[in-house]
């Protein structure tokens, strides 16, 4: 007889009780990306809005466009553990709308400029402030173009303001854990801008009932946000902010406007199947806000009308303001969404149907309808068109712009009628004047007062701010309003799980697509587009055609090299692929340098700005540069790759000690933050060759070719009607010019010890870019040694010397010219540095194939070219899969 | 008290009754499901970057909750 | 009241969930006879194989961990052939091209089978894709898995190796 064994308990039963332990409250989910597939991805998107209709006049700003990457990777830890890792960054630009007005004050004002054909207008200048004149319907009035006499005109208009480059940068992760029937998922991140900072966290969870036909899913999100939004210096003084004078903060002439956020958002969902061809999935979510909810940026424009202005049969004049936006501080959302997916036999395809409603507090309601086709076309293609049809309803508070009747400011006055008077320098310290018959000034006893020691004006009073909405916004995001958007996705799956994506988005947002009618007018409508690139590789499809070649583990020695290094690693095995992604940071900060020694600001400012004096230099620099590498072998002797470059600059300025004063025709940085740019930068293309092979020791040369796709005609905003003129030449984005870049690379490895030595090079094939300059060539040579501690972890020594020429040419457009940072002289030099590396590697199990490097380089001695900001070193961090 | 009760009872039968309903489809008969075109969203790097925009242009609530359910329900 | 009525109704929500019961171990294994023979040659009776220790697993083409199962049911079919153990694959999937095509990427060495009426998967109580089961000497179900996890190997193999040492037993 046989032993009969106590049988193993159900893995599915065991699920099952723990899931249910974890559910009782039924836990809520935000979106997270599947985390059943390990994959590694990056996507890159470009959003660009059309330009708005100032109706009488045409804006030369551009329109507001976003360029974005996003880059992350999932892992499975252990069979049942789930670790994926996401990082975005936004950079965005151009011209969006700070408040609406009546056409009639005419905000958005002609720039003017001399041209052979006489004078033309070359933009718009916004307004916030003014005069408008009203009917005594308070109808705004605009004069008629021949005969000038005033008649109605209700038509608006947004005024538009521009902003210079900002970026904002995110990190998450999502950590899972996966029984049988159930999943548990936290997940956590940042969210960092100059002006908005977020932290998020959450807890979702996904139960599987009946043999996985039935789904429940639920999730609980929170986020919290500080908002620090420095008030645009230049709208500023037009701008009422009496609402939010406690949250407001004074720095270095700025004003800077503070503000706290919570976000609660939870949701249940369940997901069903209909039958083997069909399922339904169903959501509902709630979410709560609470805190400053309105945005610093917006403002509404506000008409006060005198009370008295209507006594006489005329026109009246209004006053025209701009109110800080003020919304609610607390706003409950409540929204269902079903999703319908269906399969279609006669084409193999899907057919996506989307319904979703929501509603809040606010008062607004949207519909959304939306449904796609995802159609195989074989030979790994697909092709997906969607349409979308979106509806919402204004929110209670939206207004394009109010209307006051009472004085914006106006006198005070005494019980008795008398006009009071203060002093400037004290206004609030109880003493007040007043005028005799005579104008002389007295005291509230009617004592004279000595009028010369004072400096005495009216006492005024502003608006009472009970008489306006206690809640307004003129935010056209708002108004009532419907959207049409359609688009198209084409995928291709190529072998060893490489997927590339690339889509196409058109969007139209118009008044009178709402619904039901009653939308904005068309003031409010505009259309963007937005395309996007993306690629992925399925790990595990990866490590499957991995462990078949097993080659990685005979090159595993080489790749123990310095992550620092370009065109350094070769893949010696035939169709094989290496896809890697690298992070390089590096800090200025401090002093300035001349040649290698420290300079005093007074020096700087007379010898380095050619024959001007210098104003200003920076106090400190960051830049972080991405670069994805996408590497693949052909044959054993030749490798070619591809190399997109991601770059985000940001630098803070301060004035140099004895510099002279103000130029009258430039507008100076002045107040707190500095300024930022960012988005695609370089794209470099190259082929490696081997030349020779000995034992261990391999020579192979690189040739490079670099593509100017970076931007190198950045400019800062224009403010008021001083044009920003072109950002510094160091932080333009790319070279701007077709580069070569030739290299020679030597490697030799010897048991637990590797080494090699590279010359390579930056030759720049034209004699100059769009904006009229030229970076200088350069050349670098290094050398490293680097040792096998263990079988997972290898550490790296190598020393580094180059040299830059200086920039030559000079832009072709105007530049602020505000300190040694804009002079082609001042930049280029002789660098020797150390690289400190330490690399770590899976030799086995699930994460093999994987590496993670990083390297520190540390400045030893520099030689600058003219006079520049200190080196402090850089850090370089990459990541390699290589299958 | 009474109302909440039956709508209570109303609820739980319905449920009930919907798990029974659609309980028809075996574990091996998921091969359309677990096709990649059926998934519940089936490009999400781009869903993700249309989310973000809609959430920026958009006042109404986006509700994004994802994964479970459909798919090849393998182990 | 209240909530005693909710507590049964969660019940049986709960209860509705657990009605898929997977095949009871240590009762007699389904008497499956695989008919199709469009991967096999001849049909497939379970009873052919008494005496022998059986790995019969359940996949299908469009599951991904039954595709990690393969090379694992190959190594188990290499090492333990010769000692007495017999390893099935039976396919699930409605249509044979299929099936076909992932054998050229997943080759199989074991002995595979279609389940054309799904009857066996039905008498086995499949619950999800892949489902496999471990049949004693005497023909008593003893041990059954779903899913497939990389974890699930040593436990595996040493349950194939537990069952390879019961002796055989002549009724």
């Amino acid at each position: 007889m046989a032993a009969t064994k106590k049988p193993k308990i159900n893995n599915a039963l065991q699920a099952l009780t723990s899931a249910a332990l974890i559910l009782p409250g039924l836990v809520p989910t935000t979106t997270l990306a599947d985390t059943e597939e390990p994959q590694s991805y990056f996507q890159y998107s470009h959003y660009e809005e059309d330009k708005r209709d100032l109706i009488n006049i045409s804006s030369d700003r551009a329109p507001l466009s976003v360029d974005t990457f996003q880059l992350g990777s999932g892992f499975n830890i252990s069979d049942r553990i789930h670790f994926g890792f996401n990082v975005v960054q936004d950079t965005w630009s151009g011209a969006t709308p700070v408040s609406t007005a009546p056409l009639a004050i005419n905000s958005n004002t002609p720039i003017l400029k001399n041209s052979d054909n006489g004078v033309v207008i070359v933009g718009a200048s916004p307004l916030l402030v003014g005069q408008v004149l009203l009917d005594q319907s308070l109808m705004p009035l605009t004069l008629s173009e021949g005969t000038q006499t005033p008649v109605k005109d209700n038509r608006l208009v947004h005024i538009l303001s521009s902003a210079s480059p900002e970026t904002r940068q995110q990190a998450d992760f999502n950590l899972a854990y996966q029984w049988n029937e159930a999943e548990l998922i936290l997940n956590g991140g940042l969210s960092l801008e100059n002006d908005y900072k977020s932290h998020f966290g959450g807890i979702s969870g996904r139960w599987d009932l009946n043999q996985k036909a039935t789904s429940l899913k639920t999730s609980l999100n929170y986020t919290h946000s500080n908002i620090a939004a420095i008030i645009d210096h230049d709208a500023a003084p037009y701008l009422t902010k009496t609402a939010y004078k406690s949250q407001i903060e004074l720095r270095e002439g700025s004003e800077i406007l503070h503000g706290t956020r919570q976000d609660w958002a939870a949701s249940w969902g369940i997901n069903q199947l209909i039958n083997k061809k069909a399922f339904v999935e169903a959501n509902l979510s709630y979410t709560h806000s609470s805190g400053y909810l309105s945005n610093p940026y917006k403002a509404t424009t506000v008409i006060f009308v005198d009370p008295n202005a209507f006594d006489n049969n005329q026109t009246i004049n209004g006053n025209v303001q701009a109110l800080l936006e003020q919304r609610p501080n607390s706003r409950n959302q409540w929204a269902i969404s079903a999703n319908y997916v269906q399969y279609i036999d006669m084409s193999d395809a899907a057919l996506h149907v989307n319904y979703q409603f929501s509603h809040d507090d606010w008062g607004l309601e949207s519909h959304t309808f939306a449904a796609k086709w995802v159609q195989p076309l074989g030979q790994g293609w697909s092709i997906s068109p969607r349409i979308r049809y979106y509806s919402q309803g204004s929110a209670s508070f939206y207004q394009p712009y109010l209307v006051s009747v009472q004085n914006f400011r106006q006198s005070q006055v005494d019980a008795t009628g008398r006009e009071i008077w203060v002093d400037v320098s004290n206004p609030n310290n109880g003493v007040e004047y007043f005028r005799d018959d005579f104008f002389n000034l007295v005291d509230n006893a009617g004592n004279l007062v000595d009028e010369s020691t004072l400096n005495v004006r009216n006492k005024t009073e502003t608006f009472d701010a009970t008489k306006l909405p206690k809640y307004f916004s003129s935010d056209h995001r708002l108004s009532g309003y419907g959207v049409l958007s359609g688009g198209i996705t084409l995928d291709k799956q190529f072998t060893k799980g490489i997927s590339l994506q690339a889509g196409f988005e058109y969007y139209s947002h118009a008044g009178n697509l709402k619904l039901g009618g009653g939308g904005e007018s068309s003031f409010a409508d505009f259309d963007y587009y937005v395309a996007n690139a993306a690629l992925s590789v399925d790990l595990d499809a990866a490590a499957q055609t991995l462990s078949s070649h097993q080659h990685h583990n005979k090159q595993g020695k080489h790749h123990a090299m310095p992550t620092g290094l370009r065109f350094a690693h070769m893949l010696t095995q035939a169709d094989s692929w290496m896809f890697g992604y690298s992070f390089m940071h590096s800090q200025r900060q401090g002093l300035m340098k001349q040649g290698s020694k420290s300079v005093s600001d007074e020096a700087v400012v007379q010898q380095d700005c050619g024959t001007d004096l210098c104003r200003f230099t920076q106090s400190d620099m960051t830049m972080g540069m991405h670069m994805l590498n996408i590497m693949y072998a052909p044959t054993d002797w030749l490798n070619i790759m591809l190399m997109p470059q991601f770059v985000s600059m940001s630098m803070n300025l301060r004035e140099l000690e004895g510099r002279p004063a103000a130029r009258a025709d430039v507008h100076e940085h002045s107040g707190v933050g500095g300024h930022t740019t960012g988005g695609v930068g370089d794209t470099v293309v190259a082929a490696l060759l081997q030349l020779w092979q000995g034992s261990g020791q391999q020579v192979h040369a690189g040739l490079g070719l670099s593509a100017p796709t970076g931007a190198v005609d950045l400019e800062f905003r224009r403010i008021a009607r001083a044009d920003g003129g072109l950002v510094h030449f160091g932080m333009q984005l790319g070279s701007g010019t077709w580069d070569f870049l030739p290299s020679l690379t030597y490697t030799g490895v010897h048991n637990d010890y590797s080494w090699g030595a590279q010359v390579n090079a930056t030759v720049r094939m034209q004699a100059q870019n769009k904006s009229g300059y030229r970076l200088g060539n350069r050349v670098e040579t290094t050398a490293w040694l680097s040792y096998q501690m263990l079988s997972w972890l290898s550490t790296s020594v190598r020393g580094i010397y180059s040299a830059e020429e200086a920039i030559s040419g000079d832009f072709n457009a105007f530049n602020g010219r505000i300190g040694p940072i804009d002079y082609p002289n001042n930049y280029g030099g002789q660098f020797w540095d150390i690289g400190l590396g330490l690399s770590t590697q899976m030799p086995h199990g699930e994460l093999a194939g994987n590496r993670l490097s990083f390297e520190w380089l540390q400045p030893l001695h520099t030689d600058f070219n003219g006079a520049q900001l200190q080196r402090d070193g850089a850090l370089v961090v990459s990541w390699r899969y290589m299958f | 008290m009474v109302n909440r009760n039956i709508i209570m009872r109303i609820l739980m039968l319905a449920l009930f009754m919907l798990l029974n309903a659609c309980s028809t489809v075996s574990p091996w008969e998921k091969g359309y499901l677990a096709k990649p075109q059926m998934a519940l969203n089936p490009y999400p790097l781009q869903s993700n970057v249309q989310a973000h925009i809609y959430g920026s242009r958009e006042a109404g609530a986006h509700i994004n909750v994802g994964g479970g359910g459909g798919g090849c329900g393998c182990y | 009241m209240m909530l005693k009525q909710q507590i049964i109704a969660i019940t049986l929500l709960i209860s509705h969930t657990l009605v898929v019961n997977a095949q009871a171990l240590n009762s007699s294994s389904p008497s499956c006879i695989l008919t199709s023979t469009q991967l096999q040659k001849f049909p497939v009776d379970l009873k052919q194989f008494s005496g022998q220790v059986i790995y019969i697993d359940f996949w299908a083409s469009w599951c991904p961990p039954c595709a990690k199962s393969f090379p694992f049911l190959n190594q188990m079919h290499h090492r333990f052939q010769t000692q007495g153990l017999t390893v099935i694959g039976v396919n699930l999937d409605e249509s044979f091209s299929d099936a076909k095509n992932f054998l050229e990427h997943y080759p199989a060495d074991f002995m595979l089978a279609t389940d054309d009426s799904k009857q066996c998967a039905k008498d086995f109580a499949v619950a999800a894709m892949p489902s496999s089961y471990l049949i004693d000497r005497q023909g008593m179900v003893r041990y059954a898995h779903v899913g497939f996890r990389a974890i699930d190997k040593p436990s595996l193999q040493a349950e194939i190796e537990s069952l390879l040492a019961e002796p055989i037993v002549v009724n």
